[in-house]
C-alpha cells in the first residue's frame, strides 16, 4: 500500500534568486525520512513542494511513479501537520479530523467510524466534541496529526511539528509520531532542525545545506560516520583539528595532530600521503592522559560536572579550544590550570580532506 | 492543470470586478474635480480658480481660519485627553466604567449636534446665558465663532486622543516605570522621561486623526460660527449657496482640501512609522488607590470633564421632552416632538437611516474582507492597486466626496443622484478603508499554514475561504461592522449634500431641522440617533468582548 517518493533534479526559484538547484533524492515506501538542517537550508521549501504550496521550476517530483508537478494540493492526497498545528479554532475536535473525509464525500457514517478509530489511535478519544481553542499544545498536535492521517493519504508530511512544545511534551510526542507512523504504515517526510528529535525518529536522514544534500544515511551513519565536516559538527559536537596523513600503506596509515602520531587502519587507499587533513573527534572520543606524555598537549581551563559525565574545556598550545566530555569518575575531578595529554578513539574519530568536503574514512573496514 | 487555472480566475475576476468599481466610484469623480477645477466655462484650461481663491481675502481668510480653529482644538483636545487617559490609567477612580462609556458616547455623536446643544445653553438665548446675564446683571452675547467652534470641537474630539492613549497606556509595561525607579528617577521624572515619550508617537497620531477630522468638518462652523466662516462652510456655500453657486470654482476649492489633508495624512504616516515602539505588557500598569486631596482633586477633574463632554447629549435629550413654540420652548413637558418624528410623512427619516445605513455595512463588510484577503494573501501588481486606491477615501472630506458624486453621476448611462444608491455608495466608500484596515489586520493574525491545512485535506481554495478564513475573521469583523454603523449613521457631510426629501436620513433631519429652528423636531430625532448608538455601544462591548474601542 505504501508509496516511493521520486525527487529528480528539482530546481525551486523564488524570483530571481535559486533556492534548491538540482536536488535529487528517493524515499523508500512506508520509510519514516527526515530533512534535517539548519534554518534556510532549502528543507521547509523542498517539503512544501511535495505537498504542492510551492511550485517546482524544475525536474519532477513522483509520487508511485507517477508525475505530480502539475497536480493541484487539493488532489495530491497527502496529509500535512504544521508547525503551528493550524487546527480550525471554530470547529470541534471531531469536525477537524472530519473535514478532510467530508471533502472527499465520504458517508456520513463512516466518517463517523473513522474519526472515532483514529482518535484511539491518537488517544484523544476523551476530547472529540471539545473545541480546540484551550487545549495544550500536544493535544492540538494529536488533533493535527490525526486530523492528517485520517484521509489514508499516500504520504505524510510534517513541517517541525515540535518546535512549539515544551522539552518533555516534545520527547512524549515524538515517540508517539513514531509509534503511529510505525503502527499506519505511511511514508513519511520530516522536517526538523532539531538532530536529537531527527536521530529518535527517523529511518533516514537527509542533512541539507544552502539548498544542497550533505548525505543521506541512517541516523547512526549520520553521527557515527559524517561525510563532511558540515555534517559532523551539526549533528552533534566535533572538534576538527589540523593533522597530517604521514603514510597510507597495507591498510595502516599513521597520522599527526602536532607531535602526537597515531596509527588508523580504516583510511581509504587513495587518499596519498604527507597530505594535511582535519581530524574530527567528538568530546566523549578523547582520552585524558594523566600519567605520560603521550597525546596532545592542554590545559584544563574549566570543568562542569554533570552526573553521568563530567565536561572539560581545555585549550592546546596554539590556543585552540576544545571540549571533552568523561564519564564521571569517583576520583577527583581534575583541577584547572592543570596540564594533561589528550588522547583519541582512533576505531570512532572521523578524518576528512582539507577543505572538509570529503572523508576519508573507508566504511568497509571494521576499524 | 485546468483547475488550477480556474481557481486563479476566480480571485482575478475578483479583484478586476473590485477595480473596476473603485474607478468608477473613487477615481472618476475625483478625476472630474481635478479637471472642472482647471476647466474654464469657455473650455479652455487655466489656473484661474485658484488665482482667485488666494488673491480675495475673503476667500483665503476661510482657510486661515480654518487652520485656527483646528490647531486650537486639536491642541485643547490632545492636552485634555492625555491627561485624562494619564489619570483613568493611574489612579483609581470611582465608577471609570461607565465614564469610559460615557467618554465614547460623547465622541460618537455627530460634532454639529454638539454644536447646537452648546447655542441652546451659551448661545445668545441659552440657558446658562441667560442665568448668568440675570445674576451678574450683565449682557453676555453668547459663545459664537471661534471660542464656540472650538469649544465644540475640543469637547467631541478628546475622547480620541483619550482612547488612542488609553490604549497605548494600557500596552506600557509597569515594569518600564518600577525599572525607572529602582534607577531613581522620582514620580515627575519618570512620567516625563519613560511615560511621555512612549505614547509620544500614539498622541501625536491621534492628534493628527483630530485635526483632519475637525479640519473638513463644516456642520459646527455653520452652526455655531456665525460670521466666523471656516473653508468647509465657504466650499458648503459656494456649491449649494442660494446667492452664488460656482460649480467650477468649487471644484477648485475641494482640490484645496484634497491638498491639504493629502499632506496631513503623509505626515501622519512618516511621524507613526518614525515612533512608533512595539510593546506589549506583561505587567499592565495598574491604576492604584489614592487618598487626601490629589485624590479629591483627580475625581474633580474626570467628572467635571465627561459632565462637559456628555452635556450636550444630556441637553438634547431633556430638550426632546419640551414643548416648543416655534423656536422657543414653554417649559412644558411633552412627547409631542416624538410624535411629530413618527408621523407618516417623517418617518421614512428613521426607516431611511436605518436601511441605508446596513445596506452599506453589509456592502462594505463583505467587500472589504475581500479586499483586504486579496491585498495580504493573493500578492500581486493588481492587488497592490487595489490596496491603494482603497485608500483614496481615507483623505477625501465627506462634503467633497458628496460633491465629485454629484458631478460624476447625474446623467445617463450614470444617472444616480438623487436615489437612496447614490447615499449608499457614498457611505460605503466613505467607511471602506477604515473596514478594510481592520480586516486586514484581522487576516494578518491567521496563520496562512490554516487554509493551507485546508487545502491539504482536500478542499478548494475558494472552499477553504468561505469555509476556514471567513468564519475565524467573523467575530473581528462584525464587531468593526458594529463600530462603522455607529459611525455611519452619524455621517453628515456627504449626506447633506446627496440627500433629497426621499432620502433624507436622520442627521440630515436634525441638522434642517436645526437650521429651520425646530429644537423640539430636531432634539427628538438626537435622541433617537443616541439612544441607537448607545444600544449599539453595548452590542459592540457583548460581541467583541472587550472594553476597547478602535474607531
Amino acid at each position: 500500500m505504501s508509496v516511493a517518493i521520486n525527487i529528480e533534479n528539482v530546481v525551486k526559484r523564488f524570483g530571481k534568486e535559486t533556492v534548491i538547484n538540482g536536488l535529487s533524492l528517493d524515499i523508500k515506501p512506508g520509510e519514516f525520512f527526515t530533512l534535517l538542517g539548519p534554518s534556510g537550508c532549502g528543507k521547509t521549501t523542498l517539503l512544501r513542494m511535495i505537498i504542492g504550496f510551492n511550485s517546482i521550476e524544475g525536474g519532477q517530483i513522483k509520487i508511485d511513479g507517477k508525475v505530480i508537478n502539475n497536480i493541484p494540493t487539493n488532489k495530491r492526497n497527502m496529509g500535512m501537520v504544521f508547525q503551528n498545528y493550524a487546527i480550525f479554532p471554530h470547529m470541534s475536535v471531531k469536525n477537524n479530523i472530519a473535514f478532510g473525509l467530508k471533502n472527499r464525500k465520504v458517508p456520513k457514517d463512516e466518517i463517523e467510524k473513522r474519526v472515532d478509530e483514529i482518535l484511539k489511535i491518537v488517544k484523544i478519544d476523551h476530547l472529540k466534541d471539545r473545541m480546540p481553542q484551550k487545549m495544550s499544545g500536544g493535544q492540538q498536535q494529536r488533533i493535527a496529526l490525526a486530523r492528517a492521517i485520517v484521509i489514508h493519504p499516500e504520504v505524510l508530511l510534517m513541517d517541525e511539528p515540535l518546535s512549539n512544545l515544551d522539552a518533555k511534551l516534545r520527547t512524549e510526542m515524538r515517540n508517539a509520531i513514531k509509534q503511529i507512523q510505525q503502527q499506519v504504515g505511511i511514508t513519511t517526510v520530516y522536517v526538523t532542525h532539531d538532530q536529537e528529535e531527527a536521530l529518535a525518529v527517523s529511518d533516514r536522514i537527509a542533512v541539507m545545506n544552502g539548498g544542497v544534500i550533505q548525505q543521506i544515511d541512517t541516523p547512526k551513519n549520520v553521527y557515527q560516520r559524517p561525510s563532511n565536516t558540515f555534517v559532523s559538527t551539526f549533528i552533534g559536537l566535533s572538534n576538527i583539528m589540523d593533522g597530517v596523513l604521514e603514510s597510507n600503506e597495507n591498510g595502516k596509515a599513521l597520522i599527526r595532530i602536532g607531535n602526537y602520531k597515531f596509527q588508523m587502519n580504516n583510511i581509504k587507499k587513495d587518499c596519498g600521503s604527507n597530505c594535511r587533513v582535519k581530524v574530527s573527534v567528538r568530546p566523549e572520543e578523547f582520552i585524558i592522559n594523566k600519567e605520560t606524555e603521550e597525546g596532545i598537549p592542554v590545559t584544563v581551563k574549566s570543568s562542569v560536572f554533570l552526573g553521568v559525565t563530567t565536561h572539560y574545556f581545555v585549550e592546546t598550545k596554539e590556543g585552540q579550544e576544545i571540549e571533552v566530555i568523561q564519564s564521571s569518575d569517583i576520583g577527583e575531578i581534575i583541577p584547572n590550570g592543570k596540564k594533561v595529554h589528550l588522547k583519541v578513539q582512533v576505531q570512532k574519530i572521523n578524518v576528512f580532506s582539507e577543505d572538509g568536503s570529503r572523508s576519508f574514512i573507508d566504511r568497509e573496514v571494521r576499524p | 492543470m485546468n483547475t488550477a487555472k480556474k481557481k486563479l480566475n476566480i480571485w482575478l475576476v475578483l479583484a478586476l470586478a473590485i477595480l473596476a468599481l473603485f474607478l468608477i466610484f473613487v477615481v472618476y469623480p475625483l478625476g472630474l474635480i481635478l479637471y472642472k477645477s482647471i476647466l474654464m466655462e469657455d473650455g479652455t484650461i487655466s489656473f484661474s480658480y485658484f488665482t482667485k481663491f488666494f488673491s480675495k481675502k475673503f476667500y483665503w481668510s476661510t482657510l486661515i481660519n480654518s487652520f485656527k480653529v483646528t490647531i486650537a482644538s486639536t491642541l485643547v483636545s490632545a492636552v485634555l485627553g492625555l491627561i485624562m487617559a494619564y489619570l483613568l490609567r493611574s489612579i483609581k477612580i470611582k465608577g471609570s466604567k461607565y465614564l469610559n462609556i460615557l467618554i465614547v458616547i460623547s465622541y460618537l455623536s455627530p460634532p454639529f449636534i454638539g454644536a447646537y446643544a452648546w447655542v441652546q445653553l451659551l448661545g445668545r438665548n441659552g440657558v446658562i446665558t441667560r442665568v448668568l446675564n440675570s445674576v451678574f446683571n450683565t449682557q453676555l452675547g453668547g459663545i459664537y465663532g471661534f471660542a464656540g467652534i472650538v469649544l465644540v470641537f475640543s469637547l467631541q474630539s478628546f475622547p480620541l486622543v483619550y482612547m488612542y492613549v488609553s490604549g497605548a497606556l494600557k500596552n506600557l509595561d509597569n515594569s518600564l516605570n518600577e525599572a525607572a525607579e529602582s534607577l531613581g528617577c522620582s514620580t515627575v521624572q519618570r512620567v516625563w522621561k519613560v511615560i511621555v515619550p512612549l505614547i509620544t508617537p500614539t498622541l501625536l497620531a491621534s492628534s493628527l486623526l483630530v485635526f483632519m477630522r475637525v479640519f473638513s468638518d463644516f456642520g459646527t462652523p455653520m452652526l455655531i460660527g456665525e460670521g466666523y466662516k471656516t473653508f468647509p462652510v465657504l466650499l458648503y456655500s459656494q456649491f449649494m449657496g442660494e446667492v452664488s453657486t460656482d460649480a467650477h470654482y468649487a471644484a477648485a476649492l475641494c482640490v484645496i482640501v484634497i491638498a491639504i489633508t493629502l499632506v496631513m495624512f503623509f505626515l501622519q504616516k512618516y511621524i507613526g512609522n518614525r515612533l512608533t515602539y512595539s510593546m506589549s505588557a506583561l505587567k499592565p500598569l495598574e491604576p492604584e488607590k489614592k487618598t487626601g486631596i490629589g485624590n479629591i482633586l483627580a475625581h474633580a477633574f474626570v467628572y467635571l470633564v465627561v459632565f462637559v463632554a456628555i452635556l450636550p447629549q444630556l441637553t438634547v435629550i431633556t430638550t426632546s421632552f419640551l414643548e416648543t413654540r416655534g423656536a422657543s420652548y414653554t417649559g412644558q413637558f411633552t412627547l409631542q416632538n416624538y410624535k411629530n418624528i413618527i408621523m407618516p410623512k417623517n418617518i421614512s427619516t428613521i426607516t431611511n437611516t436605518y436601511l441605508f445605513g446596513i445596506a452599506a455595512i453589509l456592502i462594505v463588510v463583505v467587500l472589504g474582507v475581500l479586499i483586504s484577503y486579496l491585498t495580504v494573501r493573493k500578492k500581486s501588481f493588481l492587488t497592490s492597486i487595489i490596496d491603494t486606491l482603497t485608500m483614496f477615501p481615507y483623505i477625501i472630506p465627506g462634503s467633497v466626496l458628496g460633491i465629485s458624486f454629484l458631478y460624476a453621476f447625474n446623467k445617463k448611462p450614470l444617472l444616480l443622484s438623487g436615489t437612496a444608491i447614490i447615499i449608499i455608495i457614498s457611505l460605503c466608500i466613505r467607511r471602506m478603508p477604515y473596514t478594510i484596515r481592520s480586516s486586514t489586520a484581522i487576516i494578518g493574525q491567521i496563520s496562512p499554514s490554516i487554509e493551507e491545512a485546508a487545502i491539504s485535506l482536500g478542499s478548494t481554495e475558494v472552499k477553504s475561504f468561505i469555509k476556514i478564513t471567513v468564519p475565524m475573521m467573523m467575530a473581528g469583523v462584525l464587531s468593526g461592522a458594529i463600530m462603522s454603523w455607529i459611525t455611519l449613521i452619524s455621517e453628515l457631510s456627504s449626506s447633506i449634500i446627496l440627500y433629497t426629501s426621499k432620502t433624507q436620513t436622520l442627521t440630515v433631519a436634525i441638522y434642517t431641522e436645526v437650521i429651520r429652528s425646530n429644537f423640539g423636531n430636531a432634539a427628538a430625532y438626537s435622541t433617537v440617533l443616541t439612544i441607537t448608538s448607545v444600544l449599539s455601544l453595548l452590542l459592540f462591548f457583548k460581541v467583541s468582548g472587550s472594553e476597547d474601542i478602535s474607531v
